[in-house]
This record gives C-alpha cells, sequence and structure tokens, in this order.
C-alpha cells in the first residue's frame, strides 16, 4: 500500500509513497458513555522516513511539519487542511480530508545506525469542526 | 547518520559521531486539547557514549554534561544554547537549536559487560522563549 499526503496551508507539504510509513486514521469517543455521545474528535496519526537528498535534488518536506508544530495557537496558520490518501492496486481505498487540523505531537529521531530518520505526526481537528472531515475512497486513482 | 551535539554556556561541550547514539525532537503538546493550545513546549532528548580516553588523549565532554545537570536554578548558568545536527552524505539533514535549554533529565549508566558507558540526556526549551527555537536543514555541509 502506498501513502500520501498533503498538508496546505500557508506552504504546502507533500509527502510522497516514499517517506509515509503508516497512517492511521481514529475517532476519539468518550469509551463510558451510556448512550451516543456529542463529544467526538477525530485523530490522525502519520509515520514516516525523513529522507537526505542526494545528487542536488530539493530536500522532502519533513522540516516543514516540525516548523509547522511550533505554530502559536495565536496565528491562524496552526490549522491546516490535511489530506491523506492510501492507494493499492491503482486504487484509492481511502481519501481522508481533514479541513482544519491542528498538530497535538510531533516527533523526529535520528540514530547512529540508521541513514534515514523517523517521524511522527499526530494531528486532530478542531472539534466543532468535525463535521467538515471527508472521508472517499474506492475509486480508481 | 552522524550526529552532533554543542552546548555553549560558561562552557563549551562538544560531542561528536563517535560520542553520540540517538536523537528524538519531540513536541509537548496538551494531548487533550479541542483546538489548538497556546501551552507548547519542547523537548530534545539525546543518547550517547561515555568513552574512554586512550593513548594519553582527552577525556570526552561528557563529565561537563553531568555538571551542568547539577547546576541550580539559581545560577543563570543552567539555560544553555544546544544545537543538534543531523548529517547524512554531506548534507545537513537538520540543524535544531534550542538557545535557552535547560536539563529535566541526565542518566548515565555503566555495567561491568560493556567497554562504554552510555548517557541519557532530556532537554526543554524555555517554555517563554520557544519562538526563539531554530528548526533548520536541507542544505549542504559548511
Amino acid at each position: 500500500m502506498g501513502f500520501r499526503v498533503n498538508i496546505e496551508g500557508q506552504e504546502n507539504i507533500s509527502l510522497g509513497t516514499e517517506s509515509v510509513i503508516s497512517v492511521t486514521f481514529r475517532t476519539d469517543i468518550p469509551k463510558d458513555s451510556n448512550a451516543r455521545s456529542t463529544d467526538l474528535g477525530s485523530t490522525v496519526e502519520i509515520k514516516g522516513k525523513i529522507l537526505t537528498a542526494v545528487d542536488g535534488e530539493p530536500f522532502d518536506s519533513t522540516r516543514q511539519m516540525g516548523l509547522w508544530s511550533l505554530v502559536p495557537a495565536e496565528k491562524s496558520d496552526c490549522y491546516r487542511k490535511v489530506t491523506l490518501e492510501v492507494v493499492a492496486a491503482s486504487q484509492i481505498i481511502r481519501k481522508y480530508t481533514f479541513p482544519n487540523a491542528f498538530v497535538i505531537d510531533y516527533t523526529e529521531s535520528y540514530g547512529d545506525e540508521e541513514g534515514v530518520g523517523t517521524f511522527v505526526l499526530v494531528c486532530k481537528q478542531k472539534k466543532d469542526k468535525i463535521s467538515s472531515i471527508t472521508v472517499d475512497g474506492g475509486y480508481s486513482a | 547518520m552522524g550526529l552532533r551535539l554543542t552546548v555553549e554556556g560558561s562552557e563549551n561541550i562538544s560531542l561528536g559521531i563517535t560520542n553520540i547514539i540517538d536523537v528524538a525532537f519531540g513536541s509537548d503538546i496538551p494531548k487533550d486539547s479541542n483546538a489548538r493550545s497556546t501551552d507548547l513546549g519542547s523537548t530534545l532528548m539525546i543518547k550517547g557514549k561515555i568513552l574512554a580516553a586512550v593513548g594519553g588523549e582527552e577525556a570526552d565532554d561528557t563529565k561537563k554534561l553531568a555538571a551542568w545537570s547539577l547546576v541550580p536554578a539559581e545560577n543563570s548558568d543552567c539555560y544553555r544554547n544546544v544545537k543538534v545536527d543531523v548529517i547524512s552524505a554531506s548534507q545537513v539533514v537538520r540543524q535544531v537549536t534550542f538557545p535557552n535549554a535547560f536539563i529535566v533529565g541526565y542518566e548515565e549508566d555503566f555495567s561491568d559487560d560493556t567497554g562504554v558507558g552510555t548517557f541519557t540526556l532530556l532537554l526543554k526549551q524555555k517554555k517563554d522563549k520557544i519562538s526563539s527555537l531554530k528548526f533548520e536543514g536541507g542544505f549542504g555541509q559548511e
């Protein structure tokens, strides 16, 4: 399976199948509710590689994600549009769109034994805008 | 990948690719927030080897890290400028600078079946100075 991640804001961050390792989509609903709760949330977790540019090609846009994680809440740029595509056998299995996503966790790790670094980005959709999340899929790429 | 740590304060600490094993940059954002929080923090975890000096060369700077971790909060020297470089294929993949870093965790481990000790250093940027944190990279090595 391949994953494509697009983050649109003041700048565009685009990560392709060569860098994204895994994607998790999760709905946060209170586990102790006795009936359907109105307190719904949605989280997406993206794990990937931080690649080194060789042969003078441009660097991947993982650094921009790190900068996004540092944008203070006072700036409107802290909310961005995140699009995730899961592609397999020329089919778009899923396409998630989070129009007002913000970062709740960003980690980068590097080791002296690996040739690439790893990042983990965890985003949530702004809670009052949950209804604008779209989940599409099941069509050819 | 090669990892390098530079600390500037009342004394300079410099640890190179022979010492550093792992580096992790992390963010400290409340996980239960419904919208973007103003309560942002940033952490840096560094793991490395404590090497024994042989052939009469100087001991590495890890001792100075231990001394830094013991500096009391009353002393301005507890905040230091920390720079971490991640180098791969003659490119600086990341250069993270915490201008006002302080230690929240420092540990050294030694055992009788290893030739080197290990240290784990956990740093945070002073929370009111988060905006001065630098997150650079993607350029050729100087």
